[in-house]
Parts: structure tokens; C-alpha cells; sequence
């Protein structure tokens, strides 16, 4: 259904002193296909790759070689909004914040109408009972949580065949992580949602079909949370303290 | 008699269809077009000055007037002197503004200097758009005077906006805010070409536990410049807020100076500034949804001005 063949990404990487750079292979010569309809966790230390691989897929960020074909098309080339009126929705790890723009605007746009009807239901299917949350303004006066649950929406809002969440469960209280979990697990169930988490939280690997684990820019594992645990584990010890450790400029080489 | 041009004008300026219900002064040209007045209030032309008095009597409620102006006349730069005088715990709208035609290559220009006096208790809204419409190449000019002077716990509420076809603008707002009064101002400008477009605002909160917030949205396109200046002084126990933010597209250039003053030690006075482009995540956002980058750009800019 979204096949990655190949998928490598390399990112100009500047160096500390910001007078030379780098080309940082970010990932690297990925495969992967994932099947209609599952719910897969992606997750990996920081910096393994695992954003930008979504982000790969959304067309945030354009690959460097390599495909991706979306039910049997190329979209390797296609523009963002291309991809997302195809079927594919991005949810952002840390979301927009506009002036002006309110939740109901972006409903509104992801829905393709402002029929208020249509857009009270789909606030309730989120579980969002109140109808002047669709007038707040999407700004900084927002909470971390209110924002998640705004981004969150308007892509169930999009109706995509392939949602990709970026680290849901950012800046969101301990509390609303189940209801979440539960929330995105109903998308996929009912309408068939292939589903694309990227996180570290134990709830969304363990509702996960299959987790995939990205590490160095690539696949180490996929298939179901025990087989990962011992992995997860390993990557937990970190390897790098004699580097990182010091009076003088300490920092973690991870 | 309205004829299309003077239609299309109100239309834009005031929301109008046609002639407006209640209260109203049409002005066209330099000259009185129409005129109606209500039980409650009253215009009246201004013995001393061209222009009118706009009395509205104390407690009056939900009433509104509309005193458009719409200019068509090339080469003509009209000045006018409106004073209102809203009356004790009146609760009103006051539609204004003015539409520019332009179809020669001579400049037309107004100068509207409004006066507020707002009596105790009253709460005012004022809704001021500017525009200028027509073929020619004649420069539009809007050259607005606000004077707001406020008793105690009044409220008003000012809407002033432009959005475009005004080559020049130099805008003038002052107000002196009395004890529990409440001023809300929000200015909304877009600019394109080559046109100039200039704020300077003298607020002052002189009653204790006065309020203002001060909000101006600018959005700069082509090679347009628009400066914004605030100096909001405080001389008692009050608080006071500006926010002005301004998104530079193509090469706009802007100016954005707030400045407070703090004449008494219970005074709060806060602002924030931001001038740049429109923030790529926003774009991204909007495209992640399936709107196309221009498409995206203008629900932005729509947002941003609403």
C-alpha cells in the first residue's frame, strides 16, 4: 500500500564552528512496505531518523534517492499537498501556531467544508464535547495538550488513508495519553486507517501491530513490541560517556 | 440618488446594499449626499468647520449610524471635521470610512479628523474601513484623525481597517482614557505596489484602573511600506498592552517602534513586536492538509487580518 524502496536521505550537516559543512547521511537506502489498514509504531534513540523518515513520506523533506510509491503510484516527486489530497496526513511533533487562524478554520480546510454540522460531528468522534473549542484561535495561548488535540483532529479530519503521527504525546499530560492511544487505535479500526506513530511512549508501541525500529538511518527491527524489547534495552546503555562527560563543553554524542 | 460607482463604494466601505437603516450621513464629493436622523440621534452640519455633529442622547441602545464617504471626483482632496458626542451609558455602532474611486490620473484624496467624546458609561463600537477602487492612475490618498476622549468606565472598541488600493495613508490616532474606561484598538493594514502606508498612535491612560489594548496587523506585499509607531504613556494605576505584528511578503519594507511610558509606579505596561515572513510551519501545516502554497499563503494572510 506505502512502499519505501531504497529511501535515502542526506542532510548538510554544519559543524559546531559553523564555518564548514558536511553531507550527513540521515537515511539510508531504507525498504519498507507497510500494509493497508495496520497500526505501526516507529520509534529509535533521537536522532536515529525516525522524523525524518516520516517526514520523507509526507514530502517535508525531499528524498535523496530512492521511492516511494503510494498504492501503486510514484509520489517520490509529489508536492506536499499533492500527497496529502492523495491520502496521506501529517501530524506535527510540535504544531503551527498561527495569528488569527482558529481550530474551526483548519477543520475546515482539512474537512473541505464549513458546514457546521459535519463539523460538530467530527469534533465528537474526537471527543472534544465543547462547540466553542472550534473558535479558539490556534496561538501560543493555547496548552501544550489543547494544540496536540487540534493537530490531532485535523488530520482525522483530512480522512487519509495513511495517518503519520509525529510524537503525539508531546507536552500532553500523563492522563490523556490512554484516551489518546485509544482514539487513534478507533481511526484505524472503524475506517481502516493505516496508521503511522512515531514515538518513544510504551502505549503506542504496545497498541501497535508491528513496531518498527529505526536506528543509524535505518530498519534494526520490525515485527511486535517483545521481540524489540531486548534491543530497546541494549540502545538504553548508553556507549558515548567517556565522550560526553567533562567540565569543558559537555554534551551528549547520541 | 445612488448611482453604481457610489453602490459599489458603500458596499465596500459599510457593508451597505443601499441607503442604511437608522441614523445616517452620506457624504460625496465634499458634499451632503443624504441624511437621516433618529429619535435618539441626531447629526447635525457643523457651523464652524465642514463637517457634522453626531449627538447621541444618553442610555440609547443598540442603535447604530453610518457615515460613509465615497469620493469620485479626480483631482478633489477633501478635509472633514466630524465630532460625536456619545451620550451617559449609550450602547452603540458607529459605521465609518471611506471609498476612493479613482478613474483619472488625477490624485483624490479625504482627510477625515473624527472626535470621540464618550460620557460615562457608554460603550462605543467604531468600525472604520478604508479602500480605494478604479482604473485610473490618479494616486489615492486616506489621510484619518482619531481624537478619542474618555470618562469613566466607558468602553470603545475600534475596528480600523485597510485593505488595499490606498497608495498613501498617514494615520493619526489619539486618545485620553478616564478612570475604568476600556480602549480596545485593532488595525488592520495591507499594503501593495508601491504604496506607503503610516501609523502613529498617542495613547495616554490617565484614570485609574484605565486599559487599552493595542493590536495592529500589517501585512506588506510588493514594494509597499507601512511604518507603525505606538507611544502609549501611562499616568496611574492602569494597564496597557500593544501588539503589532507585520509579515513582510515579496520586498515590503516595515517600521514597527512601541514605545511605553510609565509615569506612575502601579502602571503595567506590556508589549510584543514580530516583523517576518509568514513562518514556513504554518505553510507546512496548511499544505499537510491539501491547500497548495498560494492557497496556504492566503488563508494565512486571511487569518492574519480577520
Amino acid at each position: 500500500m506505502l512502499e519505501l524502496k531504497n529511501v535515502t536521505f542526506k542532510a548538510l550537516d554544519a559543524d559546531d564552528d559553523s564555518q564548514s559543512s558536511s553531507v550527513r547521511t540521515i537515511i539510508q537506502d531504507l525498504s519498507y512496505t507497510f500494509e493497508a489498514g495496520k497500526f505501526y509504531a516507529i520509534t529509535g534513540p533521537n536522532g536515529s531518523g525516525k522524523t525524518t523518515l516520516a517526514k520523507l513520506i509526507m514530502g517535508i523533506n525531499e528524498l535523496s534517492a530512492g521511492k516511494i510509491i503510494f498504492n501503486g503510484t510514484d509520489i517520490s516527486k509529489l508536492p506536499i499537498h499533492e500527497r496529502a489530497n492523495a491520502g496521506i496526513v501529517y501530524g506535527f511533533q510540535h504544531p503551527a501556531r498561527f495569528k488569527g487562524t482558529t481550530f474551526r478554520d483548519l477543520l475546515s480546510i482539512a474537512l473541505g467544508s464549513e458546514d457546521e454540522e459535519r463539523l460538530i460531528k467530527l469534533i465528537a468522534r474526537m471527543g472534544i464535547c465543547s462547540q466553542d473549542f472550534l473558535d479558539k484561535a490556534v496561538d501560543s495561548k493555547l496548552s501544550g495538550g489543547e494544540i496536540k488535540k487540534i493537530e490531532l483532529a485535523t488530520v482525522i479530519a483530512k480522512n487519509p488513508q495513511v495517518a503519520i503521527y509525529d510524537e503525539p504525546d508531546t507536552g500532553i499530560d500523563l492522563w490523556t495519553i490512554g484516551p489518546m492511544v485509544e482514539l487513534l487505535k478507533r481511526e484505524q479500526q472503524e475506517h481502516g486507517t493505516t496508521t503511522i506513530v512515531v514515538s518513544h511512549n510504551r502505549a503506542f508501541l504496545e497498541a501497535a501491530d508491528t513496531l518498527l525500529l529505526i536506528n543509524d538511518g535505518k530498519i534494526s527491527y520490525s515485527g511486535d513490541l517483545a521481540g524489540a524489547v531486548p534491543i530497546l534495552e541494549d540502545l538504553s546503555v548508553c556507549t558515548f560517556n567517556e565522550q560526553c562527560q567533562g567540565d569543558d563543553d559537555a554534551k551528549c554524542y547520541r | 440618488m445612488l448611482n453604481v460607482i457610489d453602490k459599489q463604494v458603500l458596499k465596500e466601505v459599510a457593508g451597505l446594499e443601499g441607503i442604511p437603516k437608522g441614523a445616517y450621513n452620506i457624504r460625496k464629493d465634499g458634499k451632503l449626499l443624504g441624511r437621516e436622523v433618529s429619535a435618539n440621534i441626531n447629526i447635525e452640519t457643523n457651523p464652524e468647520v465642514d463637517g457634522i455633529i453626531i449627538d447621541i442622547k444618553p442610555g440609547t441602545v443598540n442603535e447604530s449610524v453610518h457615515i460613509p464617504v465615497i469620493l469620485s471626483q479626480a483631482g478633489l482632496h477633501d478635509v472633514v471635521y466630524n465630532t460625536f458626542i456619545v451620550g451617559e451609558g449609550a450602547d452603540v455602532t458607529i459605521i465609518a470610512g471611506c471609498g476612493i474611486h479613482c478613474g483619472g490620473e488625477e490624485s483624490e484624496g479625504h482627510s477625515g479628523i473624527h472626535e470621540f467624546q464618550i460620557k460615562a458609561g457608554a460603550k462605543v463600537r467604531y468600525v472604520e474601513k478604508h479602500v480605494a477602487l478604479g482604473s485610473g492612475s490618479g494616486r489615492r490618498i486616506l489621510n484619518p484623525t482619531t481624537k478619542v476622549f474618555m470618562e469613566e468606565n466607558a468602553q470603545m472598541e475600534m475596528e480600523l481597517t485597510q485593505l488595499g488600493g490606498v497608495d498613501e495613508a498617514k494615520r493619526f490616532n489619539e486618545a485620553k482614557i478616564g478612570a475604568g474606561s476600556v480602549l480596545i484598538i485593532t488595525e488592520r493594514v495591507m499594503t501593495d505596489g508601491n504604496q506607503e502606508a503610516d501609523s502613529r498612535n498617542e495613547i495616554e491612560l490617565v484614570g485609574t484602573d484605565s486599559r487599552t489594548n493595542i493590536v495592529a496587523r500589517s501585512v506588506i506585499k510588493g514594494n509597499s511600506s507601512q511604518d507603525f509607531y505606538v507611544n502609549l504613556t501611562a499616568s496611574a494605576k492602569c494597564y496597557g498592552h500593544i501588539e503589532c505584528d507585520a509579515i513582510i511578503m515579496d520586498n515590503g519594507i516595515n517600521q514597527t517602534v512601541p514605545a511605553l511610558r510609565a509615569l506612575h509606579p502601579d502602571a503595567q505596561l506590556t508589549h510584543e513586536a514580530s516583523i517576518g515572513k509568514i513562518a514556513n510551519d504554518q505553510l507546512m501545516k496548511l499544505m499537510s492538509l491539501g491547500l497548495d502554497y498560494d492557497a496556504a499563503v492566503n488563508r494565512i494572510i486571511q487569518g492574519f487580518l480577520r
